[in-house]
């Protein structure tokens, strides 16, 4: 009896003070089972709540979400001049290349059917892409159509003086080809062909050697064009990325304590990270809107001069006076979305893994 | 409700362990202070319960669940059954304090019907009705930290952790907040408080544990004294000391010759 008074009176230890339940194993386990089953989960709620508190985000922080719409934009209209820039390059470069043909001149006395005859050998050749040709009296008439206007010239020209002009008028075939650089093939016909060798004009020689620099020298802008756009733009396309990866990351770092903040009080990663992947779609569509604007505008604007200078600026004028014109507008707030959202998801998950 | 046994935790670098084998266990309902200086452990320890920081060694269960059972990814889920109020408030500075409020019924999947109903009721008790609309940088201290708790309790935990919550704030306001932590006890919440100041652990006379240098080195039930530069002493000398006539509580008579 006096034992068990002292027991009561005598202050526990701290270390008495704790009796785990027999079962603690099977309660922790219980916990666990409560604590998932209370987690009722809404979707299409959590959704909606992500997409108010990403809309009312933007609007509440509205200068930086403006700064890194504005550079957003310049990125895009940067990759859309880069990308235009190099496609007008090389449609200019293509359409110098496309003048290019080989002209190969032909005795007066040759006629339509010989003309055809060696149309025949010359398209059997893998690299011709076309051919034209004109006997004597087609090449009068062609001069005499190209002088209609010159009273002078129309005036001398008599029946006399035209059959003298028609008997020396020489026959000519022109041929364009798919590669200017290699002329060998074409070259050797015109060399052995019997026909082509008894007709062509001994005096006058077909243009292949007298073209060959500015061939090379057209072909090689055209190589440098192609290629170099393609890799410029795939630059400005990375460049793109890191400026607005970097805008946004700085924006993101700015509120790193909201996203610890929320963690702490038990959100959820999807629910943290919404609303920032929210505002950076916001971003990311009136950044595509202002860039397709602004570039559309532009480049309306400045193609007429363009042109003037002999730069085909055909290709962009037709997608942007055409129903593409929508898809290009899709296509620069897809690009605003897309870099927006992946740059945003990369800069919320360092904080949400460091918290 | 809270059960430590034998928590031992070393940070990287350390030679000295912030928590060195601690044990504790507090009862369903009860209102316990954790005292001591700084450095002691007890931010470690608060660490500990919202899964912060995982121990080296020893066991940690919180309303019936292990903590060695939480895996990472269900934390999120485990801390919505906690309420935690922090020193530094931690409220979203873009939500108005109706939101951040809701914030925390919103994570928990609440439907906005039930939201609408219980957000109200909430600030009515913290009496920031009228504030609901403003956002924390347009709250005094001792608002924001109101604003605190009535986020940590939305959720009516049964367990709520108080890091510092009056470290910030004035005499005035630290009395406001204890009372409301009090009155949430009441409640049927089990509260664990740290803090440095000794005028609310002496007032309220509520169980005190004591750490110093990462262990528990006294835990006094029912009433507590705690000097910050003391060591809590004995409760036989505090009664004594309490005690009418005692020799400690007399003056120093001047002897005049």
């Amino acid at each position: 009896m006096v034992g068990n008074k002292e027991k009561k009176i005598k202050e526990p230890k701290v270390k008495d003070e704790i009796k785990e339940p027999k079962n603690l194993k099977k309660a922790a386990k219980n916990g666990l089972k409560v604590m998932r089953k209370t987690r009722r989960r809404h979707p299409l709620r959590e959704e909606g709540r992500i997409i108010k508190y990403g809309t009312k985000g933007f609007a509440r922080n509205f200068w930086l979400s403006s700064a890194a719409t504005v550079v957003m934009s310049i990125t895009l209209i940067i990759l859309f001049v880069t990308v235009v820039a190099s496609v007008i390059l090389t449609n200019t470069a293509d359409m110098m290349r496309d003048k290019i043909d080989i002209t190969i001149y032909f005795k007066p006395e040759t006629t339509r059917e010989d003309l055809d005859t060696l149309t025949e050998t010359i398209s059997a050749d893998s690299n011709t892409k076309s051919v034209v040709t004109a006997d004597s009296k087609e090449e009068y008439e062609k001069f005499v159509a190209e002088n209609a206007g010159s009273e002078e010239i129309i005036n001398v020209l008599d029946d006399e003086m035209k059959a003298l002009m028609i008997s020396k008028m020489q026959a000519t075939m022109r041929i364009k080809v798919y590669n200017v650089d290699n002329l060998d093939s074409i070259k050797y016909i015109v060399e052995n062909d019997e026909l082509f060798v008894k007709l062509v004009d001994e005096e006058k020689q077909p243009t292949y050697d007298v073209n060959q620099v500015e061939i090379a020298t057209i072909t090689s802008w055209a190589r440098i064009a192609r290629t170099g756009g393609i890799i410029l733009a795939a630059v400005f396309l990375v460049i793109s990325i890191l400026i607005i990866f970097s805008t946004i990351r700085m924006a993101i770092f700015s509120r790193r304590e909201e996203i610890y903040m929320m963690k702490l009080v038990g959100a959820d990663k999807r629910f943290i990270r919404g609303p920032f992947l929210v505002e950076a779609e916001i971003c990311g569509v009136l950044a595509g809107l202002i860039a397709a604007s602004a570039s559309y505008f532009g480049f309306m604007w400045l193609a007429p001069k363009l042109a003037g200078y002999g730069i085909n600026v055909d290709e962009i004028l037709g997608i942007l006076q055409s129903s593409k014109l929508v898809l290009m507008f899709l296509i620069f707030v897809g690009l605003g979305i897309i870099i927006g959202r992946i740059s945003s998801r990369l800069a919320v998950s360092k904080y949400l893994h460091k918290a | 409700m809270i059960l430590l046994d034998s928590v031992t935790k070393t940070y990287p670098g350390d030679h000295k362990p912030a928590l060195d084998s601690v044990s504790l266990h507090i009862e369903p309902n009860e209102f316990v202070f954790l005292v001591g200086k700084s450095g002691a452990g007890k931010s470690t320890l608060m660490k500990m319960i919202t899964k912060e920081e995982t121990p080296d060694s020893g066991k940690i269960i919180i309303g019936g669940i292990d903590l060695d059972y939480v895996k990472k990814r269900h934390i999120p889920g485990y801390r919505r059954r906690l309420g935690v109020v922090f020193q530094d408030f931690k409220l979203l500075p873009r939500r108005t304090v109706y939101e951040n409020v809701a914030f925390a019924l919103e994570i928990a999947g609440m439907s906005g019907k039930e939201i609408r109903k219980t957000v109200p009721k909430v600030l009515e008790l913290v009496d920031l009705t009228d504030q609901s609309k403003k956002f924390p940088a347009q709250l005094s201290g001792g608002q924001r930290q109101r604003v605190g708790i009535a986020r940590s309790v939305a959720r009516q935990p049964k367990i709520l952790i108080a890091d510092e919550p009056t470290a910030n704030l004035d005499k005035l306001t630290t009395e406001e907040i204890i009372q409301l932590l009090k009155k949430i006890n009441d409640f049927g919440t089990t509260i664990l408080v740290t803090t440095h100041n000794e005028n609310i652990v002496n007032t309220l006379q509520k169980r005190v544990v004591t750490m110093k240098d990462g262990r528990i080195v006294a835990d006094q039930k029912n009433g507590g004294i705690y000097k910050l530069d003391e060591t809590p002493r004995p409760k036989l000398t505090r009664n004594m000391m309490q005690a009418p006539g005692h020799a400690l509580k007399q003056r120093p008579r001047r002897v005049i010759q």
